[in-house]
């Protein structure tokens, strides 16, 4: 159908929904009486009083199910998410008429929703355990899937600025001086983060964090990029493999100089490399500095203006070159 | 475009940096029509200037926006009327700051329905860090990182796929490191280095319908190549003057290459009542490496030194993971899932290390090293939909590990090995409420306490709870949301302790009554302190009853509005502020980081633990609408940075940046 055609039959509608006007449009009483089993009348008859949803929706990803012309009425057009309309046009509209009206649907009902499709999905895989599941934010809740502004994942708004409005001390972290540039358009949190879930991190014990996605196969996604710091060395860090790279830097954002979690190397560094026992690779304490390291001098305080490989090193266990 | 959705796109500006590209929209929201496509195409283009005063070291880790000609935003999007174009049914071209900003990037996708599906990003970072708090400022990088992400997929709609895809990264640049010679109190040196590093990633795969299951898996090669050059040339002296030793030349070669091959596999299977997905990952990293090391000077007692370090080698590190998900859907009100997982990472390296000191040479020793994380966790949780405005929520965590450790040396007939091995477990339960009292009005409150046997670290999580609660109301033109976190650890043994504790509150309220006002408003205090038992040297005495107390108090708004002073002019105002107050001491009250003499370990220590800082950044844009396809934009924004410790400002400065722009759609 047309332009010309939607704006012509426009007037028609209007009138057809005065009060004093039970009837429906012919072409609405028409598609009502072809309706498939199940109720299902076809996307063009959605169209006749949705022309704004339907102007745009050739750019959006759902439209290959109309262009497609194979698939079965429940996964064509409109009906594929919002279930069979003929109730709905019989009624002459309202969301109460809708099967599956999302602004209304309860969280879980969305998700089981989009994911009749998209389940399938290798990122999708841990959805249903995610934060985000549990905490019932769903699919709509980022996803606007007639009016996205963004042209991938028809996202509602800009990712940073979505995930922003649940996560504002991210939003701090990101402003701080040290950071990764997620504001400036050069990441995204999608990068490191599966919004849809994670399976449990390979570099840590705990549950946290959760939604951080593997990379490169298994690994921490920082590696992804830094790649020079992954290895395998001959004399590895444990603190990168056992505990990951959360233990000495803040990921987001920091005060601190390269995102570590404290302002002095030393203290950094010391913080664990105290002898305390039970702690570190032999279960016996983790190796105290030399007594030669004098730690008044402020010479002795930058650990790693020596220790230069601190991330793994080939060529010394102290990490000296 | 429809009003809400230009305040969605407003919205996403406000109180955030940079300004530019400015997020307003040109020309006909239904775009031009054209042999069967619909084209959507914008361009901001202009020229962007900065001002400084201050540091430039730190304004470039920082901004590092500078001055010229960019394309700032480009938007290009090509889709088919009717889903059946010849060659492609949609094109979608994104890109930002080409043309030599610091942050470039560039988005691509291509797609036939049914046929493929083409996704490319490519990214470019100027890194530049001056790391003046680290090793004396003497470990710089002034790098381009270069990103690219090729994924090709065949037949993307149907059962039967198969996918293509290409990664490189790159690193270059010049860089500054240290070197310490030529024993261990001997003095440290600055190191040029010429950064080049490279990673290619073939990836091919492919999805399968297998016995009601789907099965998808991925073969992936990965080669990392780091040949990165250093030298000193001139003769140096370090960086102690109290120290006698000099250096005059040093070369340094140590090409680092190798493999990381890797499956992935996933089987994935779901009904009305259940869903199941198993997967499997395999990687083979494996590395070798040469190190070739010529120094030349004098040591500490003025003797001249030429010395000689050779190392070959080779490390290796598999790692083995796969995860279980089972998920039951008995009603339409419960959840329940179940997560079982394992790692297994055997990383072991070895290295022939030998020296040559003034043509002779001290002998071969031979290193070996093993470290084995072998790690299973299961994670059961369940959430239940008690009424449409009451939900709860409550899962438990179990995670053993296993640690085993070699480390062995030979010299001549000397041989020295240690081996350990040690388990670790941790139990940690979770439980939470939602609800939903009103339209749109969402209270969520979690917490989490967990306890673990044998932390790896002093400062792992041990004996710890979590307890976050979120409030948001939210409306088509109100958001309010307030929300806590708060994070407290205890991991003490005999005669150690450790305590952190983290509080986070965060406010933030947005309002957009119409199209032509929109204000947005927020403000977060992160709270951070620690405590943890210090042993150390000073003067070779050892110090054991010292602590490490740390502190900060990080508090951070941002501010934003845009209206419409005219139908054809927008204005938009920000401002963003961090400031770290520490723990409160005012900075005349730290004194330098040299402690005078006689000062107590303590002293020493209390200076370096507070931080205080603040970084700011208002910002102004206004955007006139010249024609319907064309819009002109000018903004600014001022960034400041001060530092308040140690009586220091040498990092501080103050820049002012901005940009004007043409916006156009044709």
């Amino acid at each position: 159908m047309t332009l010309l055609q939607i704006t012509l039959s426009l007037p028609a509608l209007l009138l057809a929904q005065q009060p004093n006007q039970p009837s429906l449009p012919q072409q609405l009483s028409d598609a009502l009486a072809q309706a498939k089993p199940g109720g299902f009348v076809g996307s063009a008859v959605c169209r006749t009083c949705h022309p704004d949803v339907w102007l745009n929706f050739f750019r959006n990803p759902h439209y290959k199910s109309l262009a497609s012309g194979k698939e079965p009425p429940e996964r064509t057009g409109c009906e594929s998410c919002h279930g069979p309309g003929q109730d709905h046009v019989a009624a002459r509209g309202g969301r109460a008429t809708i099967p599956k009206a999302f602004s209304i649907m309860p969280p879980r009902q969305i998700l089981d929703t989009c994911l009749g499709c998209h389940q399938k999905d290798f990122s999708r895989a841990d959805i249903r355990r995610s934060s985000h599941s549990q905490s019932e934010v769903a699919c709509a809740s980022c996803h606007s899937i007639h009016r996205s502004p963004v042209q991938k994942y028809l996202l509602a708004k800009q990712q940073t600025e979505l995930c922003y409005e649940c996560h504002a001390n991210v939003r701090t972290q990101f402003a701080m001086p040290f950071k990764h540039r997620v504001n400036e358009g050069f990441m995204n949190c999608s990068d490191c983060h599966n919004p849809h879930g994670s399976p449990a991190p390979t570099w840590r014990m705990g549950l946290r964090p959760r939604m951080v996605t593997q990379a490169l196969g298994n690994e921490e996604p920082c590696l992804k990029c830094h790649t020079d710091k992954r290895g395998p060395f001959a004399f590895e860090h444990p603190a990168v493999r056992v505990d990951g790279c959360e233990s000495c830097h803040n990921p987001h954002g920091s005060t601190n100089a390269k995102l570590l979690r404290r302002p002095a190397i030393f203290t950094t560094c010391l913080e664990c490399h105290n002898g305390a026992g039970n702690f570190g690779r032999q279960g016996d304490g983790i190796a105290l500095q030399s007594p030669t390291h004098d730690m008044r001098n402020p010479r002795y305080q930058n650990c790693t203006t020596c220790h230069v490989r601190i991330h793994g090193s080939n060529a010394d266990r102290l990490f000296l070159r | 475009m429809r009003p809400h959705v230009f305040w969605f796109l407003a919205m996403a500006a406000l109180g955030q940096t940079p300004i530019a590209p400015t997020p307003h929209a040109t020309g006909s929201p239904r775009g031009e029509n054209t042999s069967g496509y619909n084209v959507l195409n914008s361009f901001e283009t202009g020229y962007r200037w900065f001002t400084l005063g201050g540091n430039y070291g730190k304004y470039r880790s920082d901004v590092n926006f500078g001055n010229g000609i960019r394309l700032l935003g480009g938007s290009l999007r090509v889709n088919s009327r009717e889903g059946h174009g010849r060659l492609f049914d949609e094109m979608s071209l994104n890109t930002r700051g080409l043309g030599n900003d610091p942050y470039q990037s560039a988005s691509l996708r291509l797609e036939k329905n049914r046929w493929y599906r083409y996704d490319m990003l490519w990214r470019l970072n100027e890194y530049f860090n001056p790391a003046l708090p680290i090793a004396g400022g003497l470990h710089q990088m002034d790098t381009r990182r270069r990103f690219q992400d090729h994924d090709f997929t065949l037949f993307p709609q149907s059962g039967f796929k198969l996918f293509a895809g290409y990664t490189r990264n790159t690193q270059t640049g010049p860089a500054l490191s240290t070197v310490q010679l030529f024993d261990p109190r001997g003095d440290e040196f600055p190191l040029l280095a010429s950064i080049d590093r490279r990673r290619n990633e073939y990836r091919l795969g492919g999805e399968v319908p297998l016995y009601g299951f789907k099965l998808n898996v991925l073969r992936g090669w990965d080669r990392f190549e780091d040949d990165t050059p250093q030298r000193v040339s001139l003769l140096e002296r370090g960086n102690n003057p109290a120290d006698n030793t000099t250096l005059s030349s040093l070369r340094r070669t140590e090409p680092y290459q190798g493999d990381s091959p890797y499956w992935r596999l996933t089987l994935f299977r779901s009904s009305r009542r259940f869903a199941l997905n198993a997967r499997y990952s395999n990687v083979s990293g494996r590395r070798d490496f040469l190190f070739d090391e010529v120094a030349v000077g004098t040591d500490r007692i003025n003797a001249a030194r030429n010395r000689q370090i050779l190392v070959a080698g080779s490390g290796s590190r598999p790692v083995v993971s796969g995860s279980l998900n089972l998920t039951l859907l008995p009603s339409e009100r419960v959840t329940l899932t179940h997560h079982t997982s394992f790692h297994n990472t055997r990383m072991d390296g070895s290295g022939a290390y030998r020296e040559v000191e003034n043509n002779r040479t001290a002998g071969t020793i031979l290193d070996f090293q093993f470290l084995g994380i072998r790690g299973i966790q299961t994670i059961t949780d369940a959430t239940l939909k008690l009424t449409n405005t009451f939900g709860l929520y409550g899962g438990y965590h179990y995670a053993t590990r296993r640690i085993r450790s070699t480390q062995g040396q030979r010299f001549d007939n000397f041989t020295d090995v240690v081996r350990s091995g040690q388990d670790n477990r941790i139990h940690s339960g979770l439980g939470g409420i939602r609800l939903r009292p009103a339209k749109g009005f969402t209270i969520q409150l979690d917490a989490e306490i967990g306890r673990a046997d044998r932390p790896f670290y002093p400062i792992s999580e041990k004996n710890y709870h979590a307890i976050n609660a979120r409030a948001q109301y939210r409306t088509r033109a109100v958001l309010l949301s307030a929300t806590t976190r708060t994070l407290y650890n205890n991991n003490s043994v005999s005669l150690f302790s450790h305590s952190s504790r983290s509080r986070q509150y965060s406010y933030d309220a947005s309002w957009s009554p119409s199209s032509k006002l929109s204000f947005d408003a927020g403000y977060s205090k992160l709270h951070l302190d620690t405590n943890t038992g210090l042993a150390f040297f000073a003067a070779s005495q050892l110090i054991e009853d010292e602590r490490s107390v740390y502190v900060s108090n990080v508090h951070a708004g941002h501010l934003g509005l845009r209206f419409e002073i005219h139908r054809r002019v927008d204005l938009q105002a920000g401002y963003s502020m961090v400031k770290d107050t520490g723990d409160g001491r005012s900075a005349a009250a730290i004194v330098a980081p040299a402690p005078p003499a006689g000062a107590t370990a303590r002293q020493t220590l209390l200076v370096s633990q507070t931080f205080p800082l603040s970084f700011q950044s208002p910002s102004a844009r206004l955007s006139v609408r010249l024609h319907n396809k064309l819009r002109w934009n000018a903004g600014y924004q001022h960034y400041g940075y001060s530092e308040d410790f140690f009586q220091l400002t040498y990092q501080n400065y103050r820049a002012h940046t901005g940009y004007t722009s043409l916006l156009w759609s044709f």
